[in-house]
């Protein structure tokens, strides 16, 4: 089963999120900040990861860089889902970048499109 | 020149010589030889001359002359008298005659009688144009004067040295007579001139500028001011006076600050609403997948967090509304006890739900108050919902929170409500800023409207809203308000917001 793992800060997005992938089929396991994400990352080597830009601390940014340093999780597609707006090229080797509140269908097709 | 002379005669046959020697230096002449006649003619026609023998069989007609004169200024009197009737018309004409001659009259006495009073007349010709013009003038001064004064705007002249020379009424009114005091002085209190001085410049090049001001008034009241200045020349075409006009922006001012206030509020929210309306979706997602398995469990999660966006959006509508409206507080009597209540069981589910005790110590009763029970409640709520959350961010450490509720009945009769909790505690910086618009401490899911509108509320209900907080002993909120409304109401947002700082 293919794993993704979602970062977000808010914990109704991250229960949407979850029963979302859960329901269609995916295994996901969260990180509600980018120091948390990362370490999630390294244990759980996800083959996908959604990520919110904003949130409490350091931001989605960042953890896109130092994911890009890690030679085992460089190649791991990520999906920005965030709330701020002109946010295409926040990180412009994601994926997907997806603006709240998203649209169920386009996110699954994009994942399953990305995922490998 | 061609005058018209009317000629006053009782001897025929010498006016008739007199007309026949005037005619012929082109003057037309009139003669009459009775009271009457000389009454008629005048009547009838313009004259500009009135030769005149003022004894007509041997009596004076100076008292019908001096009607005439009278209502015709402009007509010039020469008199003819035999020699001993001449002592009587001088004592009898005086000025009102410009030349006295004898009869018999020398050709040349007349003829220069004749042109001393066509002086005269263009004289008194030129004299009743100028006072004509004089009168205009005056008028016009009046008119301008009266323009300067009524202006709308602040209008001050300086000279050189920014000294006042002038100002109009308003500039009186609000900035006091102070003619010979510095501008600078006068309108911001300072000691030395402005650094950017548009009165200044226009003395350097001539023309109008601008700037932008706030000015104190005599009141202490302050405004906002758009100044424009325009060079005054003098006949040599130098500049030495300097006129500065001032108009009261203020209330532009005010509007630009509270819109943009309200334009960074949208600005800073929307990602606070995008997060709601995410998890919202959530909600219907979990909700509708719940349904579909059959999963008691699921739904009532679903349903839970759909309750509680629902609560949130409709809080934070509510906020931005209060916020962009300004309105007047609408007064009721309510028992205070039950308002309190009320605010407690509003809390309580929330702190259930997150193993938060609740503690209220409320008496029997304490009788009621004139309030606005709506926007007063929401106040209190809010300050329990940050008690509440206080607890919340507090989560982890094994302690166990609660919020405690105190109400009584202080000294000076107000009702006094106490909201304490042993939450996360504030430092010194969230403490300060707490009621500041758009500061908050709980990042995404707070507006920044909250505790500024609850502080404002209170404070317009003649309240006042005090904190004690340590980090990590919790926060003691503690509100006190009179029973009444109070006589002097805090005005509504849009006129209490301080304008942005003009540079």
């Amino acid at each position: 089963m293919k794993k993704i793992l979602i970062v977000d800060d808010d914990p109704n997005i991250r229960d949407y999120l979850v029963s979302l992938l859960e329901d269609n089929g995916y295994a996901t396991c969260t990180a509600t900040d980018v120091r948390d994400g990362l370490k999630v990352a390294k244990e759980n080597k996800p083959d996908l990861i959604t990520l919110d830009l904003e949130m409490p601390g350091e931001w989605g940014p960042r953890f896109y860089r130092q994911l890009a340093q890690d030679d085992e999780l460089k190649n791991t597609p990520v999906i920005v889902i965030s709330g701020l707006s002109g946010n295409d090229y926040a990180i412009s080797k994601a994926v997907a970048t997806l603006s709240k509140p998203f649209d169920r269908e386009e996110l699954l097709s994009i994942i399953k499109e990305n995922i490998i | 020149m061609a005058e018209n002379i009317l000629l006053i005669e009782e001897c025929e046959s010498h006016a008739k010589a007199l007309k026949l020697y005037l005619e012929r230096s082109g003057i037309t002449v009139f003669i009459g030889t009775t009271i009457e006649e000389m009454q008629s003619r005048i009547r009838t026609k313009e004259f500009d001359i009135l030769l005149v023998n003022p004894f007509l069989s041997g009596q004076s007609i100076w008292p019908y002359i001096k009607k005439i004169k009278n209502g015709k200024p402009l007509l010039q009197v020469i008199v003819l008298c035999t020699k001993k009737n001449l002592d009587q018309a001088m004592d009898e004409f005086g000025t009102n005659a410009i030349n006295f001659l004898e009869i018999p009259v020398s050709s040349k006495a007349l003829n220069l009688a004749i042109v001393h009073a066509r002086k005269c007349i263009a004289n008194e010709q030129r004299i009743a144009v100028y006072s004509e013009r004089l009168a205009d003038l005056e008028h016009d001064r009046t008119l301008y004067q009266q323009l300067f004064n009524e202006v709308p705007c602040y209008i001050s002249i300086q000279n050189r040295d920014l000294r006042l020379i002038g100002g109009n009424t308003l500039f009186q009114k609000d900035f006091g007579n102070q003619i010979g005091e510095h501008c600078y002085e006068i309108y911001k209190h300072r000691s030395s001139p402005c650094p950017i001085c548009p009165v200044a410049k226009t003395f350097c090049d001539g023309k109008s500028h601008s700037t932008e001001e706030v000015v104190t008034a005599l009141s202490g009241q302050q405004y906002h001011v758009l100044t424009q200045t325009a060079p005054i020349v003098d006949d040599d075409g130098d500049i030495n006076q300097v006129m500065e006009i001032s108009t009261d922006i203020t209330q532009i001012r005010q509007l630009q600050g509270h819109l943009s206030s309200l334009g960074l509020m949208l600005g800073s929210m929307s990602h606070g609403v995008k997060g709601m309306l995410t998890a919202l979706d959530g909600g219907i997602y979990q909700m509708s997948s719940g349904l579909k398995k059959n999963d008691p469990e699921r739904i009532e999660k679903a349903f839970d967090l759909i309750k509680q966006m629902a609560d949130r959006i409709k809080k934070m509508v509510l906020e931005i509304l209060y916020y962009a409206k300004s309105r007047k507080l609408q007064y009721e009597t309510v028992d205070v006890v039950q308002l309190v209540r009320t605010v407690v069981s509003t809390i309580t589910s929330l702190a259930r739900k997150n193993n938060i005790e609740i503690a209220a110590d409320i008496p029997e009763s304490l009788g009621y108050m004139d309030i606005d029970s709506n926007w007063l409640q929401a106040a209190l709520v809010n300050l329990s919902e940050n008690a509440v959350e206080a607890c919340l961010y507090d989560k982890g450490n094994g302690k166990k929170h609660i919020v405690e509720f105190r109400l009584w009945e202080d000294e000076e009769n107000k009702i006094s409500l106490s909201i304490k909790d042993n939450g996360m505690g504030m430092d010194q910086e969230t403490r300060e800023k707490m009621f500041t618009l758009f500061f908050t401490s709980k990042g995404s899911q707070g507006t920044g409207l909250g505790l500024f509108i609850a502080n404002h509320v209170i404070k317009q209900h003649g309240g006042e809203i005090t904190v004690e907080s340590i980090p990590g002993q919790g926060t003691c909120f503690k509100v006190s308000l009179p029973r009444k409304k109070p006589e002097e109401s805090i005005a509504p947002f849009g006129k209490s917001l301080e304008a942005p700082p003009l540079d």
